[in-house]
């Protein structure tokens, strides 16, 4: 007997019971179904979050300077240690390209003469080479020093008419001090810049840190420390006014802080700290090293690194064994999400054997069931020539069918899920293709195993027993 | 003999000449099978017996001596404790499994009492699953399994399902199943104890004109009047053969 006719005949015995054999998949189906939806959530989220490193984005190291204790992923604890004399120093060090800081800006709205926007964060003081000229659409980087800003298209799109290159806009701080600016670049993209901002899509402002992070820090500098309504959970608002004191004391707050890195990297957006009125301290900086290769990338760490940690730096004098700086690539940063994302993927994946697992009992069960009601039928096949390997045949392929069945159904309901929980969270969709292959192998493999013994069973049956069994 | 009248239909033959060849179909030697129960059960008891090709046998004998055995064992579905079983030429305990289920699938047919009948499958379906277990195609199955339907009668009937059949149409799609693979033999064991009387002349009528084209018939019957229809009866009893009655209108009167 042919497999095609061993698949008519037990095609059409699981058809014969169709809720027995809806029920008896659903194992398979469950357990298909979980992984094949976080592998789409996954790789979704991979892409959205790790193919937006651009090659240039590659030769950047960003550094903060955090307890080494504090385990809560990258940039959690981290204190305002960089002076701009630091940064100025590290970007004349030879291994380095440039080195500016980073800091998230407290603001109020945003005018563009005719209309006022609300924008409460994602304007971003940064060096000018933050902004790299292949992703701007229009314009060109700010200058430091100058009153100018660069845009996203979200931000740009906020107005009833598009910002455009050469527009002026009026920024609110949360101080309410209002600040003026030239637009002179529109990027390309309204995902992050690097993974300080993260990489959702949300309206962004790009400004230099000079002026616009060094009047804003010098004014907090003044006295008055603000209470932070956007910012919760930030854990450093009421720090202390001096830099010294306020390490110990921040650390212990941020001690507390969601191991999200994400989360982590956005919650640089700390309050900045400033000892006298016209220097302004950093908790995040990036260093551009020379070139993209990891030689380059070592040496302007390497330099860098001894540079902040010697007596020379501002830095240095609070660094210690309290503080310790890191600089990391965003493909290093992303490797701690990778690592938490592939975690939780082996914890589902084994969420899915146990439920395969308890599936392929399922059909074991069934079809021992089935070999036992049909034990008349396997006697009458016999009787009249059916081989053993005929029954085997018979019985194993309806316990592949139930299997692949259940596979594909589950890949079918997986791809659902996940494309409906990428959607939602506003990801990219990607096609794990290879998992649908996998699904189909597993599929059958659940149906063989499960299917062997009953199908076993039924081959051995004797004949004689069977046509007397009622 | 009442049947000689239906015996001698030329057309009746499902392969003419393929079975007429003269010498035993069925050959027992001291054959004994021994169930093993604490205490042993001789089902059979030394029995010995040919059957001769085209030949038409009936076994008649009290309910518990061993007719239903002696037929698995020449339905090559069981194998003697002692002695030999040979049929068509090959000794049954010599074989393997498979080859025993090969000569099984193509030398014997069974009609049983209880039908027998795949409930999943239509009459057309039930009367093709033997050539199903022989490889041969989806298409010739079909002709073969129309044209047999159609020989016993049920032509129109070849889409139903065995629940949607009366009985002696069971009885008879049974029939045609047993035949669709052109066996040397054909056994039945009460084919007709469910069925009423005229429903029983239609099946026993089958019969005749099966055996009137040259198959091997050898049928197991409580019944007097089923017995009387064939050329000889054998009676057992306590798994002997207590006699053997040789009926008039013999072999010959059938050629
Ligand atoms: N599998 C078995 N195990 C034990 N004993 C068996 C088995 N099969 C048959 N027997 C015994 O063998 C004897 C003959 O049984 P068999 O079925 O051949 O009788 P039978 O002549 O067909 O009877 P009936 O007319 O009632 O069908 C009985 O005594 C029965 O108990
Ligand atoms: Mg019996």
């Amino acid at each position: 007997m042919g497999p095609l006719e061993s698949l008519r005949l037990s095609w059409r015995s699981i058809a014969g019971h169709k809720l027995r054999s809806g029920l008896t998949m659903l194992g398979v189906i469950i357990g298909i179904a979980a992984v094949i939806a976080f592998v789409t959530l996954g790789a979704s989220l991979q892409a959205g979050v790790i193919g937006d490193i651009s090659p240039d984005d590659q030769r950047n190291l960003y550094g903060w300077a955090a307890d080494p204790d504090v385990e809560a992923g990258p940039g959690a604890g981290a204190q305002p240690v960089f002076s701009q004399n630091d940064l100025d120093a590290v970007g004349d060090l030879e291994d380095v390209e440039a080195a500016y800081g980073y800091a998230p800006l407290q603001t109020q709205t945003i005018s563009d003469g005719n209309e006022t926007v609300p924008q409460g964060d994602g304007v971003v003081a940064s060096g000018s080479s933050y902004i790299r000229a292949d992703t701007l659409e229009a314009g060109e980087q700010f200058e430091s020093g100058e009153e100018q800003a660069v845009l996203n298209p979200a931000a740009a799109g906020q107005f009833e008419e598009d910002v455009e290159v050469g527009d002026e806009l009026t920024i609110t701080l949360l101080t309410g001090q209002q600040v003026e600016t030239e637009v002179v670049g529109i990027t390309d993209t309204s995902e992050g810049l690097s993974p300080f901002e993260g990489f959702e899509n949300s309206p962004r402002v790009y400004v230099p840190t000079e002026p616009y992070y060094t009047e804003q820090a010098a004014e907090m500098g003044g006295g008055q420390q603000e209470g932070d309504g956007e910012q919760t959970g930030d854990g450093q608002q009421d720090g202390e006014q001096t830099g010294d004191e306020q390490q110990a004391d921040g650390d212990q707050q941020n001690g507390g802080e969601g191991d999200d890195p994400q989360t982590a990297a956005l919650a640089m957006q700390d309050e900045p700290e400033a000892e006298g009125a016209d220097d302004a301290w950093f908790t995040a900086i990036i260093v551009e090293a020379e070139s993209t290769d990891e030689e380059a990338i070592e040496d302007a760490r390497d330099a860098a690194t001894a540079y902040l940690e010697s007596d020379e730096s501002d830095a240095g004098e609070f660094l210690g064994d309290d503080l310790v700086v890191s600089l990391e690539t965003s493909t290093e940063l992303l490797q701690q999400l990778q690592d938490i994302l592939s975690l939780l993927q082996n914890f589902i994946v084994g969420i899915a054997a146990i439920s395969l697992l308890v599936g392929s009992i399922g059909i074991a069960n069934i079809m021992l069931v089935s070999v036992t009601e049909r034990t008349r039928e396997i006697g009458i096949m016999k009787a009249v020539g059916a081989q053993n390997r005929d029954v085997l045949g018979l019985f194993l392929m309806e316990s592949v069918i139930l299997g692949l069945v259940g596979a594909v159904l589950g890949t079918a309901l997986g791809f659902a899920a996940g494309y409906l929980g990428a959607w939602y969270i506003g990801l990219p969709l990607v096609y794990p293709l290879e998992y649908v292959v996998l699904a189909v192998v597993v599929g059958i493999l659940v149906g063989v195993v499960s299917g062997l013994y009953p199908a076993w069973r039924a081959a051995r049956t004797d004949p004689i027993d069977a046509l007397r069994y009622e | 003999m009442s049947n000689t009248g239906t015996d001698s239909n030329p057309e009746a033959d499902p392969s003419p000449g393929t079975h007429s060849n003269a010498g035993t179909a069925v050959s027992l030697e001291n054959v004994r099978k021994t169930y093993q129960l604490g205490e042993p059960v001789h089902a059979l008891d030394g029995v010995s017996l040919d059957v001769p090709r085209g030949s038409y046998t009936a076994i008649m004998g009290p309910s518990g001596s061993g007719k239903s055995t002696l037929m698995n064992l020449v339905g090559c579905l069981d194998t003697p404790t002692e002695g030999t079983v040979v049929v068509d030429g090959q000794d049954v305990s010599a074989l393997s499994g498979r080859e025993r289920t090969s000569l099984r699938g193509t030398e014997v047919g069974f009609v049983f009492q209880t039908f027998n009948l795949m409930p999943r499958l239509n009459a057309l379906e039930n009367v093709a699953l033997p050539q199903l277990f022989q490889g041969i195609s989806r298409s010739d199955r079909r002709d073969r399994a129309r044209e047999l339907l159609e020989r016993v009668g049920l032509g129109d009937r070849t889409d139903h399902l065995p629940n949607e059949l009366s009985g002696g149409q069971r009885q008879r799609v049974a029939l045609a199943r047993a035949l669709v693979n052109d066996p040397a033999i054909v056994l039945a064991d009460e084919p007709s104890g469910n069925l009423d009387t005229e429903t029983e002349a239609q099946v026993l009528d089958l019969f005749a004109e099966f055996h009137g084209g040259g198959t091997t018939m050898i049928v197991v019957t409580h019944e007097r009047h089923v017995a009387e229809r064939a050329e000889r009866i054998v009676h057992l009893l306590d798994g002997e053969i207590e006699r053997i009655e040789e009926l008039e209108g013999g072999p010959e009167g059938d050629e």
